[in-house]
Formats: structure tokens, C-alpha cells, sequence
């Protein structure tokens, strides 16, 4: 294949590949239902609609198949500048270029995924707890999916997380997380008010009469969410809720312990100011406690 | 140890004049053994960010840091303004007022940087805190952080984290006799005989941490380093004899006649 290696970026002056998926907000799913001979087309419609990432997931089809329509779905998703992952099969992701690949709790570990695709492709790990959320951030995955929100027909018999399965995954990653299952445009908005970065849409797009209008609807409804605002925790980037304070956060962080210390851009909040301490976009916290040392630390 | 020698600091009263630093031992069950067993009233800190995700336990985890007086430090700072910063932080902790005041200047020696060192102990000084200035065997420099308000002067014996020993015995003693508060010597000392040796000159007390935590058996090593100043001290109290030169111990007189062969 004359391919670029799979998580090559198409310019050498654009954004990154990492900087484009931070952007992302609308993630396509391909479903099975529709014919391959169209998804090119579907996917030409939801992308003119708002759609900025997309991922190719078919089940059942024979390898040949599947790298032909992979190669057909890459080529547009590069013309048109958004993102393209392959679901699960980290060898077509190489095969046919594609910037990087989802994997599943069942699929391949983060780690060998990388040795095969290299730094720079994007490798997503979907989430159904905070276990999952944990070990994905360790694996160093560049987001994670965090679902099924809903129960839906794509995943019979995975039970529904909720929102709170995406606000736990919020707080515990610095990647994008990517809310899906089940959910329409104004669930998309909930999605992000519940501190997703991203929803992922399989059949309402997919099976709309118009792929475009409906990936439109999405996009309109996540604008008029307040999404959650990204602030740095000892370094780290780390979403918190819109409105929160420091005391909400401390305790989704866990402060409780006596010796902790915060110092919020520079300043040292005394415990007893927790609460009156609004957070805010780009806030800079440092999270310090005693460790062991002599001389020189 | 007379109870009325205690090393008095900031208002408080030490009955060890070993500081046991924390750094550095093979595991937490280890350090807290070793800190009993060298019966230190006062241990060292370092402040450090949390680690949020995964373990959050340091080595400190099953020492009850309310039974000691804490000597929060600043490693790490390289300007008065870092150590400031560290400062203020570790006294957030509303655990000590204390702190040992340690600004590097150089990375691959890790010597202090005598300037910095003393601005933030100017600074510390006037925000409130009890300062202990770990610096250079340099005279002149014990002089002004005691004249800053230090309340008690650090020199090294020798590099930070290195067993060394005591490189430069005339400068440290020339500190402890100069200095008007009292001198603690940190840093380098690696056996039990150089702390005895720098508590004999009179030294107010040590603090050990290399030399404990990478022994062979800390905890027995601690318990050695405790003796050795409380041996030093009592000497230094005891008052030590100086006689240069060659002068019989046994009396001169009274010796019986040398035996004459008949």
C-alpha cells in the first residue's frame, strides 16, 4: 500500500493530530445496517452536517471487503478533514492509513496497539466504569468512550451506565471522553453538560433519512450546552463542572486527608475557604502533602 | 541527659539534639522503626505534589506526624522565591512553623547558594516563621543568617546525600564558636564518630539522613547515631582537654631508684 503510516498528519504546518481530536466534538459511528456502497455517501452527508470524527465498526464482513471500504471511508474522511478510526482492527488501521483505532475492553491492549501503529496515531479505549477509566489512563490512551449511556441495540445486553458514568470518566481523565449510547441531540447536550468532550452517534445519523440534517440537529443542541471547563491540576489538564467550587472538587479528588494543601493560581487556600472559591477555565491548582526527605528533597 | 540541656528552638524543647531526616529508606516500616529507635523529637519533610491518580502513599504513611516537632525543608528550591513559595506551603499543612531553608545553586554539587538562602531567610524571618537556614561552612555567612533572624544555622558537613564525613573541620568549628544561635550541623555526616566528633566541638545538634537511611540496618544504625550525640554532648559539656605536645600522664616523682647491681 502507498498509504501514509497510520497517524501521519496530512500537513506538516497543521494541527496535530492529538490538537484536532481535543477539537472534535461530533463522533460518527458506522452502523451495519447500512450498505457499504452508501456509507461513503452517508458519511459525506453527516460530515457537510457537523460530524468531525468518524469510526468505521462493521461486524461480519470478510477482511478484502472491509479494507476496500475502509480505504473508500479514509479517503473522504482526508478530503474532508476529520478524523478517521478503525474499530478494534489495529492491522487495517495501518493498512489503510487511518489516524488511529478504538479498542474495546475485549480487544487488543493500548500498549501493543501502539507498537504497532506508532505515538502518533490515536488509540481510544471504551470505558463501562471507573476501573476501565483508570486502567485506560495508565495504557495512556488519547480518549476514551464512556457508555452505553442508554441500552441500545448495537450492545444488546450491556447495561446502561448513565450520565454518571461520563462525569466519573471526566474527572478521572485528562483525554477527551467520548459519551455514547442511545442518544439523540438534546441527550447529546445532557452528554456534555455531564462533562463529556464528545457524543458518538451510531443509527441517528447512520439511518436518518438525512444523514446531514440529523448530524445538524447534534450540532446545534451541543452548542447551547455549557460544557465542562478544563483547569490544570499539578500539572495535569483535568475537567471540573461548570460553577463548581474548590470544596466540590476537593472532595471528587479526595482531599480530605489533614496536610493536604491547595494553592489555586499562586495563592494558598486555607480548608475553611474551600467553599467560597469559584474554579474557573485555565484555574491552576497544586495539590502538595509531605513526603519524605532530608536535604535536597 | 540532664533534662535542663534540652535544645530549645522556637519555643520548643528538643531532648534529642539528633534530627532524623525521612528520605531515602528501604520502606516506611523501615524509617518509622529507625525514628524510634534514634528517639528524635524533630524529623524532616519534604512538600511535594500529590499523587492523585493511583497510590497516594508516601513514606511517611504510618508515622503520626502530631507526635514530632516537623522541620518542613525547601529542597528543591533553586531562588529565595521557590523556597518562599515551598515555605508558605508547608506551613498551609498547619502541621509546623518551622522551616529548613534550602536553596541549591548548583545542580551537580547541590551546594547552597549563599545569596538566595539568605534573602528567604530574610523573608521567612519577617513572615513569621522559624527558620533554619541550611547553608555553606562559611563564616561569615552563619553570622548573617543568625543577624536575619535564623534560629538556628545549618552548615554542611559535606555534599547533600553524600557520606563524606566532615570536610572542612576548622570552618565548622570556627562557626560553632562565632555563631550566636545555635549550629546544627547537616548534610554528610556518615558515621556515628562524625556527629560525636561535631557535637563535641560544641555543635547544637545534627541532622542524619543519608547516613541512617543507606546503612545496612537503619533501625541499629539509628539507634548508634543517638548515642554518639548524646555521647558528643555530654564531652562537649564535660569540657574537653587540650594539651599540644608530648606530656606524661603519670607523675614524674616518686619514681623508685633504678635497681643497682650489686
Amino acid at each position: 500500500m502507498s498509504q501514509p503510516p497510520a497517524g501521519s498528519s496530512g500537513s506538516a504546518t497543521g494541527p496535530s493530530l492529538r490538537e484536532r481530536l481535543l477539537a472534535a466534538r461530533l463522533y460518527l459511528v458506522s452502523d451495519d445496517a447500512t450498505p457499504a456502497a452508501e456509507l461513503p455517501s452517508v458519511l459525506e452527508a453527516a460530515i457537510a452536517g457537523g460530524v468531525d470524527i468518524f469510526q468505521l465498526r462493521r461486524k461480519g464482513v470478510e477482511p478484502g471487503d472491509l479494507l476496500e471500504l475502509a480505504g473508500r471511508c479514509g479517503q473522504v474522511c482526508r478530503q474532508r478533514g476529520i478524523l478517521f478510526i478503525v474499530d478494534d482492527w489495529v492491522e487495517l488501521a495501518r493498512e489503510c492509513g487511518a489516524d488511529g483505532v478504538h479498542l474495546g475492553q475485549s480487544d487488543m491492549p493500548i500498549a501493543d496497539a501502539r507498537g504497532l501503529l506508532g505515538e502518533g496515531a490515536l488509540i481510544g479505549r471504551s470505558t463501562h466504569n471507573r476501573g476501565h477509566v483508570d486502567e485506560a489512563m495508565s495504557q495512556r490512551a488519547d480518549y476514551i468512550s464512556a457508555g452505553p449511556v442508554h441500552e441500545t441495540p448495537t450492545k444488546p445486553g450491556r447495561p446502561a451506565v448513565g450520565f454518571e458514568h461520563v462525569a466519573v470518566a471526566a474527572r478521572r481523565t485528562h483525554v477527551p471522553v467520548v459519551a455514547i449510547g442511545g442518544l439523540g441531540p438534546h441527550e447529546a447536550r445532557l452528554a456534555l453538560e455531564s462533562g463529556a468532550d464528545m457524543v458518538a452517534v451510531v443509527r441517528a445519523i447512520c439511518s436518518a433519512p438525512d444523514p446531514g440534517a440529523a448530524a445538524a440537529r447534534f450540532r446545534q443542541s451541543m452548542l447551547e450546552a455549557v460544557s465542562w471547563p478544563w483547569i490544570f491540576v499539578n500539572g495535569v489538564p483535568r475537567k471540573c463542572r461548570p460553577g463548581e467550587h474548590l470544596g466540590e472538587l476537593a472532595a471528587a479528588l479526595e482531599l480530605a486527608e489533614v496536610g493536604v494543601v491547595v494553592e489555586v493560581n499562586g495563592s494558598i487556600l486555607a480548608r475553611e475557604s474551600w467553599d467560597l472559591v469559584d474554579l474557573h477555565a485555565g484555574d491552576r491548582l497544586e495539590v502538595v502533602h509531605f513526603v519524605g526527605g532530608g536535604c535536597g528533597g | 541527659m540532664a533534662e535542663d540541656d534540652a535544645l530549645k528552638l522556637g519555643g520548643v524543647r528538643l531532648g534529642s539534639r539528633l534530627i532524623h531526616g525521612t528520605g531515602k529508606f528501604p520502606s516506611a516500616d523501615v524509617l518509622g522503626r529507625a525514628i524510634s529507635a534514634s528517639g528524635a523529637q524533630m524529623i524532616t519533610l519534604a512538600v511535594r505534589r500529590l499523587h492523585l491518580d493511583g497510590d497516594r502513599r508516601s513514606e511517611l504513611e504510618g508515622i503520626d506526624l502530631t507526635s514530632y516537632t516537623l522541620l518542613p525543608n525547601t529542597a528543591g528550591a533553586t531562588s529565595a522565591e521557590e523556597a518562599v513559595r515551598l515555605a508558605r506551603l508547608a506551613r498551609a499543612a498547619k502541621l509546623s512553623d518551622f522551616i529548613k531553608v534550602e536553596v541549591v545553586g548548583e545542580q551537580e554539587t547541590l551546594l547552597p547558594d549563599p545569596i538566595e538562602t539568605l534573602e528567604a531567610t530574610v523573608r521567612l524571618v519577617a513572615e513569621g516563621f522559624t527558620v533554619l537556614p541550611y547553608a555553606s561552612d562559611d563564616v561569615s555567612l552563619a553570622l548573617r543568617l543568625a543577624a536575619a533572624g535564623a534560629a538556628a544555622v545549618m552548615p554542611g558537613a559535606a555534599p547533600i546525600g553524600s557520606t563524606m564525613g566532615v570536610l572542612n573541620p576548622h570552618n565548622l568549628r570556627l562557626i560553632i564558636a562565632k555563631c550566636p544561635v545555635p549550629v546544627i550541623v547537616d548534610a554528610g555526616l556518615a558515621v556515628p564518630s562524625d556527629a560525636a566528633r561535631v557535637m563535641e566541638w560544641g555543635a547544637a545538634g545534627v541532622l542524619v539522613n543519608t547516613g541512617i537511611a543507606r546503612a545496612g540496618d537503619p533501625v541499629a544504625m539509628a539507634r548508634a547515631f543517638s548515642a554518639a550525640v548524646a555521647a558528643g554532648r555530654s564531652a562537649h559539656l564535660a569540657g574537653l582537654a587540650h594539651v599540644e605536645g608530648a606530656a606524661p600522664s603519670s607523675p614524674t616523682e616518686g619514681m623508685p631508684s633504678a635497681l643497682v647491681r650489686l
